[in-house]
């Protein structure tokens, strides 16, 4: 079989991934977008919260499909449970509610149901998706362009491209591949678990938790997650804490303020993964290869938020490949630098910002103060008047 | 300073939550994975780092030595 050609290749079809890959083919390239999963978003590893802005700002359509339930604010605790309370519904009622002419603030996704539907949105805008492909390496090419080699059902093969996309996320290989210094280290990454639960009540806002009695190092969550469900969760960074992160979750549940409203609390479903609370990539580019969302780590680092930083990053870098592409210009590094400088002007300046905080906040050894600066910050960032409100 | 001596991961599958936080953490090269998205499992690990074990949200992956393995584990 002759080895088939694509402009792009995408590794990993997530919010970057599939982000990437539709707003590259809306512009006329023709990409191949892979995913080793059967089915994407499983195991979920998210707590799936996202802006309104966020969505529209990526060109998707807010849908039933994907939407567990809507959001209308935070409500930011400290770790005795005095609150700071920013409901947007009060704030801006004519804007912010349910009915007419008012909409959420923003929602809490299934991430199963929205991953399969950006995927749809980018297959319906030309793109070609193989599920249960892995990447196994990419090799650069004299001809400009690299080549490809998959895994798909078993069978070895080969792709070219003029560019191969790393979206496969936090775990990503295609960094390793070009050599980029990806790797995150402990004091960077938070462990993080949740349970989604039934027999707890929610009212429309993301409740965050911060002290270092119940999350050192990150916070807990209660989100909540439609139907009458809730999600309660938590990320530690251990080299702060010699317990993991179950250990963690368990004493918030049963020994924190909400105690009396956890008590019947029922596990549906447990979830987990690793939120990067580090830095964005220094170099996210190599010849023929580029790194978007969680691989490049586009993740919020004051709240670990990664989708809405998936969809901008996804959106910057279709465009980007998409002009490059079409003007005939060299995919080597030296021309994919520009995409980085983009990324970085369009937000990732300020991601930079937000790294220098939270790692100013946490090198403070003063536990009781740095609490304190923790649960500033992040009633601080949400406030309508945050110069971080859309990251 | 003496060499690590390289270990051998476990992964206690029955607590394992698929998060891929162990790989993400993971200093090694590409494709020190396993099949089912978490660090290699047969392949001794030279840098012992052990970051691995500790961002284990579940504290399911422990080691042996590697030139002390057992085929006690059943898989």
């Amino acid at each position: 079989m002759a080895t088939p050609v694509y402009d792009i290749l995408i590794i990993g079809s997530g919010p970057a991934g599939a982000t990437s890959a539709r707003f590259a083919a809306k512009m006329g390239l023709k990409v191949l977008l892979i995913d080793k999963r059967q089915e994407l978003g499983a195991p979920i590893q998210c707590s799936g919260a996202v802006s309104r802005h966020a969505l529209e700002e990526a060109g998707v359509e807010p849908n039933a499909e994907f939407i567990h339930e809507d959001i209308y604010g935070f409500s930011i605790y400290n770790q005795e449970g005095k609150s700071t309370v920013i409901d947007y519904r009060e704030i801006k009622p004519d804007e912010y509610g349910k009915g007419d002419e008012r909409k959420p603030l923003g929602y809490v996704v299934d991430r199963r149901r929205f991953d399969r539907y950006l995927m749809t949105q980018a297959e319906r805008a030309g793109v070609e998706v193989w599920l249960k492909t892995e990447g196994l390496g990419y090799t650069p090419g004299k001809d400009g362009s690299c080549e490809v080699q998959l895994r798909r059902f078993n069978r070895l093969l080969k792709v070219k491209a003029k560019v191969l996309v790393g979206a496969d996320g936090l775990q990503s290989q295609a960094g390793k591949w070009a050599n980029l210094r990806t790797h995150i280290p402990l004091r960077n990454l938070a462990s993080c678990l949740q349970f989604i639960v039934d027999g707890v009540e929610t009212n429309g806002l993301l409740e965050i938790i911060t002290g270092h009695r119940w999350a050192p190092g990150g916070y807990a969550w209660v989100f909540p997650k439609g139907n009458g469900y809730t999600e309660i969760g938590l990320g530690v960074v251990r080299t702060m804490t010699n317990r993991d992160a179950q250990w963690h979750l368990d004493q918030f549940i049963q020994k924190s303020f909400f105690k009396e409203r956890f008590k019947n609390a029922r596990i549906l479903e447990i979830q987990g993964g690793g939120v990067p609370l580090a830095a964005p990539l220094r170099t996210q580019y190599a010849d023929n290869l580029i790194l978007v969302g969680d691989a490049a780590r586009h993740v919020n680092p004051i709240t670990g938020g990664g989708i809405h930083t998936a969809l901008s990053g996804g959106r910057i870098a279709g465009e980007f490949l998409a002009e490059l592409i079409q003007s005939g210009k060299k995919t080597g590094k030296a021309n994919l630098k520009s995409y980085q400088d983009r990324w970085l002007e369009a937000g990732g300046h300020k991601i930079w910002q937000l790294y220098g905080e939270k790692t100013a906040i946490f090198r403070n050894k003063d536990i009781h103060l740095r609490d304190e600066q923790l649960y500033q910050t992040m009633s601080g960032y949400f406030s309508p008047d945050s110069t971080y409100k859309k990251i | 300073m003496a060499r690590k001596e390289p270990v051998v991961f476990f992964i206690g599958w029955n607590a394992c939550i698929n998060c891929g936080a162990c790989v993400a953490v993971c200093p090694q090269d590409a494709g020190f994975i396993s099949a089912f998205d978490t660090i290699a499992v047969n392949t001794p690990c030279d840098i012992v780092c052990m970051a691995c074990e500790k961002i284990c949200p579940v504290s399911t992956i422990t080691h042996q030595k590697a030139n002390e393995r057992h085929e006690t584990h059943a898989a």
